[in-house]
């Protein structure tokens, strides 16, 4: 290794930290600032290692107990009330887990009838999948709040579980018509010889084989569900049935900003995304290395 | 009980990938299906798994008609050339698949894959899976999970294929060894013609969705059908010479204008037939003196194969051949010598249809 | 017939079973949106009073395209695009040149490139305001200590630096992703032609210009028509840092079309904002196809 190699290397590691620095530094600076007692909070010179650590926020916003703010010994509202946090957390759960079940489970099913039987119009599936998942949500979101209106799902959980399955189906189903082209067809072949039909050769031998695929797509499910706030805004109008996106907006309708709980409420709604992210790391970049140049 | 195709047909689409076949196997025998590329050897062995159904004949197993049946309900078993291990289960489990399916008791499928294990000399392997195999062990672990379902009929399609050169001589040995000792009908497809001659016992030589020649090696090698299972059977190839007629009794040669009878004419009939005369290399002898019949020639390149030498040869104006001697031998390019041929060797064939004149006479 | 055998036909029977749900699915949530969107886009639809509704022909149309903000909102998303865009591509393919060597811990860094990606908009939206509070956000604070400035800036408070705010969430959270590709690219380009051209007297510059650029040429091209596609239409990475303000500044199309259903209760107007960016949309992907198609020819 010569000497422009090794000034490379010294540069790369360089630029390394500072491209770390920018990804992490706002979700750092949120959990510092979480972690700060009130007064700390807007005290100069910030400080990226809080002086004093304390869980208030966290405690206000599991318990969900109302913040006020003291000025001139009279209570001042701060920021709206956290007591839906934990409804808003509970909501967000429920319907990413719900939308991401019922578009993995259509898309499984789908991707395998098209890779292996044929009949007229199974090429047109991946590529029309493809094509609606281009398709901007703002254009989708009105039609779609027409459609649970009529269904009466407005303003329920109902109504995101299902509207979240337009914008995730068109990906988990591009993703897995690719992965279930990549099984070797004689697997199948040597479980039907060896004796099993064929809903037995797809539980059996094509699901386990599937399995990554089908990982990845789900990853990628709950993360759009998660991180949607169109949707929701539309389609959800009282406080109780909003998810986390939505909810934690609301927290700028008080007096007074309590940014230490906004920062709280930030950390708490990126932590399971982090965990899923980090858990499931190499099953995320494979799927997407699967011909996936998504925006 | 025999296992007979009857006019088994198959197109897909405008192409017809097989012709009216017509076969029997007969019990416990290993029949090969070879051919080049396309030929449609694996389609027909396919249709006999039951992957894919033939567009109009049938297969019998004794009087049961199997051809309706699904690949699952015929007791079939197949070896695939890649093996198809499902990936996810170990070996164990892998070989048990086929008797779990079919509601086998537990103790029973135990000792059946254990006994097979032990057969094939992987008992060792049992827990792993079949990423942490070699290609050989695989080899065998597909080759288990067929033998322990007993069926009536093996189908193997290409399984040496994926081997290297010295493990593929060992195992056709041991292949052979596993029919002898399993006593099961066996139809097993491959392009490599010597696996074909050294395993069967019937050969079913293939091409463009016709069976060219179905007999045993020893007929298949030294009475071909016509030019092409000639050409494709033996290695070296057989050399095929253009401008050969029998006339007077005698084969006749074109070298440049002049013809030379180069050996009396095996088959009958006074009347002149311009034939296409095959002879193999090793039925070639070389002289370094002019004798009766010898065909004059000229050494043009000298090949060492071990203990052989394959020479080519020019004769008469532009003609070609090669001929397989000694390694001992002497000869150097350029060297003149005389090529003799041996009356009894020689295959003459119809030069429009191919067909071995010969066989044609005794139809 | 030996296809109409009983097997044969129950087998089918499932493969049919297995595609009912996808087409039930894809019907429901996305043919019929997009057709309706497309219908609204002609009907005057207040959706307090839905019973009102009318069809108005091209009116919406009309009334868009005569609305200056319809026009300023295109603008400045042409505008917010095109920065994100060059922005995203050359912070994203240098970042990539700098991480194609063997470093020790580099997979770890990988991992994190993806993270911005996962992050919800809500959250990066709710820390940049916190950080870029003119008054108390410790970007100001950094800033003025660092003696880079003077007086504070209003990050979100003023029209231009409100794009600025904006394009830097867009950069942040996308940038990554363009990175990812070009790197997965960048491996997969053989050895032997970097060997061939130092033989043949290239140095590295050289080399970046006659070998990595025409290899990255298809990946480059297909990424930033993608990426243009998608940017254009965004709206979270907007409306949660601004609204679209201060007044209009940030509008984009998106913006637009969502402030005249719900602000304005036009929904008509909102869907014909819609079409159009619709078939701006169609415009976009015949491109890509193009180009894809050009890139196919020589992928592996």
């Amino acid at each position: 290794m010569n000497a422009a190699d090794t000034a490379r290397q010294a540069l790369a590691y360089l630029v390394l930290l500072l491209v770390t620095f920018f990804i992490c530094f706002p979700l750092i600076w949120a959990l510092s600032t979480s972690l700060k007692p009130a007064k700390d909070v807007m005290a100069t010179p910030p400080r990226v290692i809080p002086r004093e650590v304390t869980l208030a926020n966290y405690r206000n916003l599991i318990t969900g107990k109302q913040q006020y703010f003291r000025a001139d010994q009279s209570y001042v509202p701060t920021t709206a009330a956290p007591q839906h946090f934990t409804a808003w957390f509970g909501n967000s759960v429920v319907v990413s887990l719900g939308s991401t079940l019922i578009s993995i489970v259509i898309s499984t099913l789908a991707a395998y009838s098209i890779t292996r039987f044929r009949y007229w119009g199974r090429r047109i599936v991946p590529y029309f999948s493809l094509l609606g998942y281009m398709i901007p949500s703002i254009i989708l979101v009105f039609p779609l709040f027409l459609v649970m209106a009529e269904f009466r799902l407005t303003n329920s959980l109902w109504s995101l579980t299902f509207g979240y399955v337009s914008i995730t189906l068109p990906f988990c189903m591009w993703l897995l018509w690719a992965f279930f082209r990549g099984i070797p067809i004689e697997l199948e072949e040597a479980a039907m010889m060896d004796g099993a039909g064929r809903l037995r050769v797809f539980v059996d031998i094509v699901l386990p084989s599937a399995m990554p695929g089908i990982i990845a797509a789900a990853i990628f499910s709950m993360i759009v569900s998660w991180n949607d706030y169109l949707f929701a805004r539309v389609f959800i109008n009282s406080i109780e049935n909003l998810p986390l996106t939505v909810g934690v907006m609301h927290f700028f309708e008080g007096v007074h900003v309590d940014w230490g709980l906004m920062m709280a409420s930030a950390v708490l709604m990126t932590l399971p995304m982090a965990l899923l992210f980090m858990l499931m790391q190499r099953h995320l970049v494979a799927g997407f290395g699967a011909g996936a140049v998504k925006g | 009980m025999t296992i007979r195709l009857e006019h088994i047909c198959k197109h897909f689409g405008p192409v017809e990938v097989l012709k009216d076949i017509h076969l029997d196997f007969p019990e416990r025998a290993f029949v090969t299906l070879v051919g080049p590329s396309g030929c449609g050897k694996t389609t027909l062995l396919r249709i006999l798994a039951g992957l894919e159904s033939a567009s109009s004949g049938a297969i019998y197993h004794g009087t049961q008609k199997v051809s309706d049946l699904a690949p699952g309900k015929r007791d079939v078993a197949m070896v695939f050339q890649s093996y198809a291990l499902y990936p996810h289960m170990n070996v164990f489990r892998n070989i048990a698949y086929g008797l779990k399916v079919r509601g086998t008791p537990k103790e029973e499928t135990e000792q059946r894959v254990r006994d097979v294990a032990r057969v094939l000399e992987i008992e060792h392997l049992l827990e792993r899976k079949p990423k942490q195999l070699s290609g050989g062990q695989r080899q065998r672990v597909a080759l288990g999970r067929a033998m322990v379902r007993k069926p009536w009929l093996f189908l193997m399609d290409e399984p040496l294929s994926n081997l290297d050169a010295k493990l593929r001589v060992t195992m056709r040995g041991e292949l052979k060894r596993f029919h002898l000792r399993l006593e099961t009908t066996t139809v097993y497809v491959t392009h490599d013609q010597l696996e074909a001659m050294t395993m069967s016992d019937k050969i079913a030589v293939m091409d463009h969705g016709v069976v060219q020649q179905y007999a045993t090696p020893e007929e298949v090698y030294n009475r071909p059908a016509n030019t092409f299972v000639a050409g494709f059977i033996g290695s070296p190839p057989m050399n095929f010479l253009d401008g050969a007629a029998i006339e007077d009794g005698k084969v006749t040669l074109d070298c440049g204008g002049a013809r030379s009878s180069i050996a009396p004419s095996p088959l009958a009939g006074a009347a002149r037939r311009n034939v296409l005369l095959g002879v193999r290399p090793q039925d070639l002898s070389v002289h370094d003196a002019a004798r009766e019949h010898a065909l004059p020639a000229e050494v043009s390149l000298v090949q060492l194969v071990g203990s052989e030498k394959l020479i080519d040869l020019n004769y008469g104006t532009n003609g070609r051949i090669t001929a397989q001697v000694k390694a001992e031998s002497p000869l150097a390019a350029g060297r003149k010598v005389w090529i003799g041929f041996d009356p009894a060797r020689l295959h003459l064939f119809d030069p429009a249809s191919g067909r071995n004149l010969a066989l044609a006479e005794n139809a | 017939m030996p296809d109409s055998v009983d097997w044969k036909v129950a087998d089918r029977r499932i493969g049919i079973l297995f595609i009912v749900p996808f087409v039930i699915a894809a019907l429901v949530f996305m043919v019929y949106p997009v057709a309706e969107a497309v219908r609204l886009a002609f009907y005057e639809y207040n959706p307090l009073r839905p019973d009102d509704s009318h069809y108005v022909g091209l009116e919406n149309f009309r009334a868009i395209f005569d609305d200056p903000l319809f026009w300023k909102s295109f603008e400045q998303a042409a505008v917010w695009t095109a920065c994100s865009i060059v922005l995203q591509t050359v912070i994203g393919v240098a970042l990539a040149l700098l991480l194609h060597l063997p470093l020790r811990g580099i997979s770890i860094f990988r991992g994190l490139l993806l993270f911005p990606y996962i992050v919800p908009t809500v959250v990066i939206a709710l820390v940049l305001q916190w950080m870029l509070n003119a008054e108390i956000g410790v970007v100001n604070w950094s800033l003025k200590s660092a003696g880079l400035i003077d007086e504070n800036i209003y990050w979100l408070a003023t029209p231009s630096m409100a794009m600025v705010s904006t394009i830097a969430l867009n950069v942040w959270k996308y940038t990554p992703f363009v990175t990812i590709c070009v790197l997965a690219r960048l491996q997969s380009i053989p050895l032997e032609l970097y060997d061939a051209a130092k033989v043949d007297g290239a140095g590295a510059l050289r080399r970046f210009f006659d070998v990595t650029l025409p290899q990255l040429a298809e990946v480059l091209t297909v990424v930033v028509v993608f990426r243009t596609i998608w940017t254009f239409n965004k709206f979270e990475e907007i409306y949660l840092l601004t609204k679209g303000g201060p007044g209009t500044s940030t509008f984009n199309l998106a913006i637009y079309s969502f402030e005249q259903s719900v602000a304005n209760l036009k929904m008509g107007m909102g869907a014909a904002t819609g079409v159009v960016m619709m078939l701006l949309l169609f415009a976009g992907s015949l491109i890509y196809m193009r180009v894809f198609h050009f890139a196919e020819e020589d992928t592996p």
